[in-house]
């Protein structure tokens, strides 16, 4: 597989640096191999989605490259540091982000407490008084200063997906990890969803984003990677990946079709 | 954007943690405390400094498991701590004046339980309870079974007498154990300490998502608050003059901060200080009332105001209030 030779080395000759570099990352859980040997690039400030059909493997490779799981072989490079053996932590204090597909406020504190969380513990050395002012300013960016003194419960979904996003953004991260945020999500919210990941991405974040919303991918992704079975069967534009017969096979006969 | 417009204000930036106003009540509690001494108590005075000293020391106990209990580790192991406090103070008390030997137990309680925190960080809810239970009965058995010249065996072990048995100095020790109990309870709430507690406790993946230190932060917790068990610990070693492995190492004393807490109000300051002094005082006095089956009646006066107040005391003092748990 062309693609994989390719992206198993970090391409040099690239104009733009390489945030995030998996190299040749697998995991098992006993029999199954749920991620088998997945090699992908992030250049800085692009927006990438890792698609594929059910059961693919996408949520084990976030877990992967968050830390949930360490991987069975391969390696991951964050900004040019291999992070393999780093807990989640560390891979905070690192700059990557994470936000959750199931939304996780803290319950029993107001928004802005929750986000105070990620800028006073993302990176070290933020006193107190610093971390409120950029939680602030982070309900402020993600349109939610108005509901900084509520409880993370009397928010809406939408709320809660921007406080998820607020949150991450609060630790200051390079790579921000996105696990479909737009699931559940009403067509109007989704297009608000999706302004708010491409303002983002245009504050200097790179995104990588798991999305099942075909338009979505075509709306915001740079760049998709394709999954099957826990192997990159394509990457590329998505003009590209959606030509390929081989990522059309995958999808084929698959309830959500690829035009779902 | 839509915040901006609707509220400008950083208001919610500057709000101090904890606000002057709600330090009232815990202020009012330790003038009261401090002023009890001094009340014409009559006849039966000794009989209600005992009942106030010791109450003091069901604060003390308390509280500092409540800051355990603020980062996620509902924890079984308090009378382990305040057995270590008590033995310690009892054997280094031969070699060293009080007044060193009362830090160094506490210090020595404290990194025990540095041992104990890193044993169980990886457990949660029940299972870290269980854990906490053995490792109780393991420092139980340990002392129990040192040579009795060592630590006094089964039987026990004579302990002299704090500030030589005066009850009022008694008194004022172990009204400044708990107020430092309640300052440092009080500093948390207002540091990062805080932040990291409520994270911890309230999602422990999220919170290392986050960057979090889990394991700094719940050991940390650990220290401070085993720490200040042995203080209470050290407390009621120098007032009983006589301790033994099977009442100071006793479930009662794991379990009593736990249900006091939670009668108090969790998570707060006051809370568990108010606890001990509403449930000691009705313990006496059901005692004095009805000898036979008081612990009967008391229990239930237990399981009732918890069934009827999920927030305990401090839920009946902020009722329709948000936020600021002290």
């Amino acid at each position: 597989m062309t693609v994989m030779a390719a992206s198993s080395q970090l391409p040099a000759a690239s104009q733009r640096d390489v945030v995030l570099w998996a190299e040749g990352l697998s995991k098992r859980f006993g029999g199954l191999l749920a991620v088998q040997n997945v090699s992908f690039s992030q250049y800085d400030g692009e927006i990438l989605a890792v698609i594929g059909p059910n059961g693919a493997g996408k949520t084990t490779l976030l877990n992967l490259l968050s830390g949930v799981y360490r991987p069975s072989s391969g390696r991951l490079h964050l900004l040019g540091r291999d992070v393999t053996a780093e807990p989640m932590e560390a891979r905070c204090h690192a700059g990557l982000g994470r936000a959750f597909q199931i939304v996780r406020p803290f319950p029993e504190m107001t928004v802005h407490e929750n986000v105070t969380v990620g800028a006073l513990f993302g990176k070290p050395g933020v006193s107190l008084a610093q971390a409120r002012e950029r939680a602030y300013d982070l309900l402020e960016r993600t349109g939610l200063a108005a509901h900084a003194d509520k409880e993370a419960h009397e928010l809406t979904l939408l709320q809660d997906k921007r406080l998820e996003v607020a949150r991450a953004l609060a630790t200051g991260p390079r790579v921000l990890l996105l696990d479909e945020v737009m699931a559940g999500l009403r067509p109007g919210e989704a297009q608000e969803a999706v302004e708010l990941v491409r303002s983002v991405r245009d504050s200097g974040v790179s995104v990588l984003f798991i999305e099942h919303i075909m338009p979505v991918v075509r709306d915001l992704a740079d760049r998709v990677v394709v999954m099957d079975q826990g192997q990159v069967i394509a990457e590329g534009t998505y003009h590209e990946v959606t030509a390929n017969p081989q990522v059309v096979a995958a999808y084929l006969g698959t309830e959500e079709g690829l035009h779902a | 954007m839509e915040g901006r417009a609707l509220d400008g204000s950083r208001a919610v930036v500057r709000r101090p943690d904890v606000p002057l106003r709600s330090l009232l009540p815990l202020g009012l509690f330790f003038l009261l405390a401090l002023a009890f001494p001094f009340l014409p108590l009559g006849e039966r005075a000794e009989y209600l400094m005992q009942i106030a000293f010791f109450t003091l020391v069901a604060g003390v106990l308390a509280l500092s498991w409540d800051i355990l209990a603020r980062s996620g580790q509902v924890s079984l192991a308090h009378a382990a701590f305040y057995g270590l406090g008590a033995y310690g103070f009892a054997l280094l008390g031969k070699v060293m004046p009080w007044f060193l030997a009362m830090p160094a137990a506490a210090l020595l309680a404290g990194l025990i339980s540095l041992v104990l925190g890193a044993v169980t960080m990886r457990l949660s809810g029940m299972y870290f309870a269980i854990a906490t239970l053995a490792f109780t009965e393991v420092v139980r058995t340990i002392i129990q079974n040192l040579p009795e010249g060592a630590a006094g065996g089964a039987n026990g072990l004579l302990v002299p007498a704090l500030l030589g048995g005066n009850a009022r100095a008694q008194y004022f020790l172990a009204f400044g154990i708990l107020l430092l109990t309640a300052l440092v309870s009080l500093a948390i709430r207002r540091s990062r300490l805080h932040h990291a507690f409520a994270a911890i406790r309230q999602g422990e993946e999220t919170a290392r998502v986050l960057g979090v230190s889990v394991v700094k932060y719940k050991l940390l917790a650990f220290f401070i608050s085993s720490v200040l068990a042995a203080l209470g610990g050290v407390l009621y070693a120098g007032k009983t003059f006589f301790i033994n492995p099977l009442e100071t190492f006793s479930l009662a004393n794991s379990i009593a901060p736990l249900t006091t807490s939670i009668f108090g109000g969790l998570y707060t300051t006051l809370g568990p200080i108010l606890g001990a002094t509403v449930l000691r005082v009705a313990e006496e006095v059901l005692h004095n009332a009805i000898k036979n089956g008081y612990l009967v009646v008391y229990g239930l006066v237990l399981m009732l105001s918890i069934l009827w107040l999920p927030r305990g005391l401090m839920g009946l003092l902020r009722r329709g209030k948000r936020g600021g748990d002290v």
